[in-house]
């Protein structure tokens, strides 16, 4: 096991510097706190780094045992659409991550979580530059209308509110935010680049490696403070309760659930031996983890709450009160977390925009699913443009005036309007045009999508 | 390292393992450490997450391992794969499945450059140092040396 490092040329290279500088302005603060924080840990580097000796033939699909593509130009045309649109969308999370992870950053509750996630939001910055290296290495030009010049400007000059994916277009309210973020969105990130180490495009399974090792890390920047969290709850300090947590959970974990894609497709990217998996197995494995990771955080809560309780007294004692509903010992159903319906707030994928409620209950009229969505969701997120347009496109489709279909399209997305510095905010928040007729309907499996594949 | 036979499988340790690391030390030791497992996990994640690995029988975890490639300790400049913890859940003993960790850990060890591995073993611990002799370990002459401070 080995890899080798690559850097972009220098104009690419010289933009994500600056870019970094904008968006990563306490980049010098980690790089003084590193050998405190990280002793022994080699220095953080901009750079991409290739594993050597990755697997060489293609791995599933219809091509299973050919060569693996080393260039796009050897590629069928849709598959070659298909990887460009996921690195492209996988560039747009990396650097939007950022963006979202800055707004709160210095609201951390301790030094050392502070520290970990500007370490995770530096690896973050690497793994846009990993997939900018892609980009611009390769030629595209067969699917790409934009020479890597424009690629590069494009993906640097996207804002919150117009990235690829909606999860990284939701603004941070607090740092419950940050830990919850790389709890769950980041463990969807963990799933997308594990399928992607087996692609069929060589050099992206060569980016894999590195990624997903940093990427470990990113989940216990969200695991670990979430459990101290769950600690301080339980011994009734006042700053986080496990009804904030509760709620910033119901409002992560439907965007990581679509994150996956149309629970109906992800059957092109196996064909092509670009993922192993289709999006609704992936998905349902990863609903299986965070289940693991609440049933966790409340057996953190019930030992820090009733310490002298024997291993097995407190997982009997969260059975009865998770399962039974019973109060035990003081601790009642309310004070733990519990994970939303699957299809609980969703705006992408089957269940999109049908009023399913947190336990599965469905709701007929749109005030009270708004009700109800409000006393389950973060009081300053129900302030934000996010869900107040979640909202409007809600009352819109139950009225009939627009369908399910039109509304999960309306995601923002890149225009560019002014500007060619890379760091220039030339962006606009704006909406789709109204769909064609011809034209692809979210929600069609066989066709491309982007959000079919991308992390 | 996905393979499952003999029942066991052996996969990379996840943040939501630590739940289960911290309940299989307690079984063992008898002392409920989550903060110890929080830290330590965090560290092994950080510095080398693929020799970090969780062993399970029908989907459960019963056994982990931990571990890292270094070079530079005690004067030992050439990398070296250092087998740092273990623990097998007692239900779970006897079943190979600190067998099945260590083989998938020294085969990461050996794809990040190392030739040699090493472990300190108590002892005290008879059944852990036997365990490390059938896998083929024998006793080194770097002896461990101790002197308290209080």
């Amino acid at each position: 096991m080995s890899t080798r490092e690559a850097l972009l040329p220098a104009r690419y290279h010289n933009a994500v510097e600056r870019w970094r500088e904008t968006f990563i302005p306490d980049f010098d603060y980690l790089l003084e706190q590193w050998p405190q924080h990280f002793p022994k840990d080699p220095q953080f580097k901009l750079c991409a780094y290739r594993e050597c000796q990755v697997c060489p033939h293609i791995e599933c699909g219809q091509d299973k045992g050919k060569p693996k593509h080393v260039r796009a130009a050897t590629m069928a045309p849709e598959q070659a659409h298909h990887l460009f649109g996921a690195i492209r969308a996988q560039a747009s999370t990396e650097f939007g991550s950022i963006q979202q992870h800055r707004l709160t950053l210095a609201r951390a509750t301790s030094e050392e979580e502070q520290v970990w996630v500007l370490r995770m939001m530096a690896e973050e910055l690497r793994h846009g530059y990993q997939m900018l290296h892609l980009l611009v290495e390769d030629d595209w030009s067969a699917v790409a209308e934009d020479s890597a010049d424009d690629l590069v400007e494009g993906i640097l000059a996207m804002q919150t509110g117009s990235h690829i994916l909606g999860a990284f277009n939701i603004d941070f309210d607090s740092f419950l935010d940050n830990v919850v973020f790389c709890a769950l969105i980041d463990r969807v990130g963990k799933y997308q680049l594990t399928m992607q180490k087996i692609s069929a495009y060589k050099p992206m399974a060569e980016s894999m490696p590195q990624m997903l090792r940093e990427e470990a890390f990113h989940l216990a920047t969200g695991v670990v403070p979430l459990r101290r969290l769950m600690v301080s709850a339980a011994k009734d300090e006042i700053y986080v309760t496990t009804t904030d947590v509760q709620q910033t959970i119901n409002k992560w974990l439907p965007r990581g659930l679509e994150m996956f894609g149309d629970e109906r497709g992800g059957g092109t990217n196996v064909r092509y031996g670009l993922k192993p998996k289709k999006n609704a197995e992936a998905q349902s494995e990863y609903v299986a983890e965070v289940q693991k990771l609440i049933d966790d955080l409340n057996m953190r809560f019930i030992r820090a709450r009733l310490p002298k309780l024997k291993l097995a007294e407190a997982e009997a004692l969260r059975r009865r009160v998770i399962e039974e509903g019973e109060t035990v010992q003081g601790i009642a159903p309310e004070d733990l977390v519990r994970m939303p319906h699957p299809e609980f707030f969703r705006r992408r994928g089957v269940p999109a925009f049908q009023m399913v409620g947190f336990a599965g209950e469905r709701f007929q009229r749109f005030r009270d699913y708004a009700h109800h969505l409000r006393q389950h969701l973060p009081s300053a997120y129900l302030a934000g443009r996010d869900f107040r347009d979640y909202l409007e496109s809600l009352r819109q489709v139950v009225h009939g005036q627009i369908s399910a279909v039109e509304a999960s399209r309306r995601m923002p997305t890149l225009r560019r309007v002014a500007g060619s510095c890379p760091c220039s905010r030339a962006v606009r928040w704006v909406r789709d045009e109204p769909l064609e007729p011809s034209q692809p309907q979210a929600g069609e499996p066989s066709q491309p999508q982007t959000a079919d594949a991308v992390t | 390292m996905d393979d499952s036979t003999d029942g066991v499988r052996v996969r990379a340790l996840d943040t939501i393992d630590i739940g289960a690391v911290t309940r299989i030390d307690e079984r063992i030791g008898g002392r409920y450490r989550p903060e110890v497992w929080e830290r330590r996990i965090g560290y092994y994640l950080r510095r080398d997450p693929e020799a970090a690995l969780v062993a399970e029988i029908d989907g459960e975890v019963a056994g982990f391992m931990l571990g890292e490639v270094r070079a530079g300790e005690f004067g030992l400049e050439e990398p070296t794969g250092w087998i740092e913890v273990l623990g097998v859940d007692p239900d779970h003993q006897g079943k190979a499945v600190g067998r099945r960790l260590a083989e998938a850990m020294l085969e990461h060890f050996r794809a990040r450059g190392a030739r040699t591995v090493r472990t300190l073993v108590d002892e005290t611990m008879g059944d852990v140092a036997g365990f490390f002799e059938r896998l083929g370990f024998e006793p080194a002459t770097l002896k461990p040396y101790v002197k308290s401070l209080a």
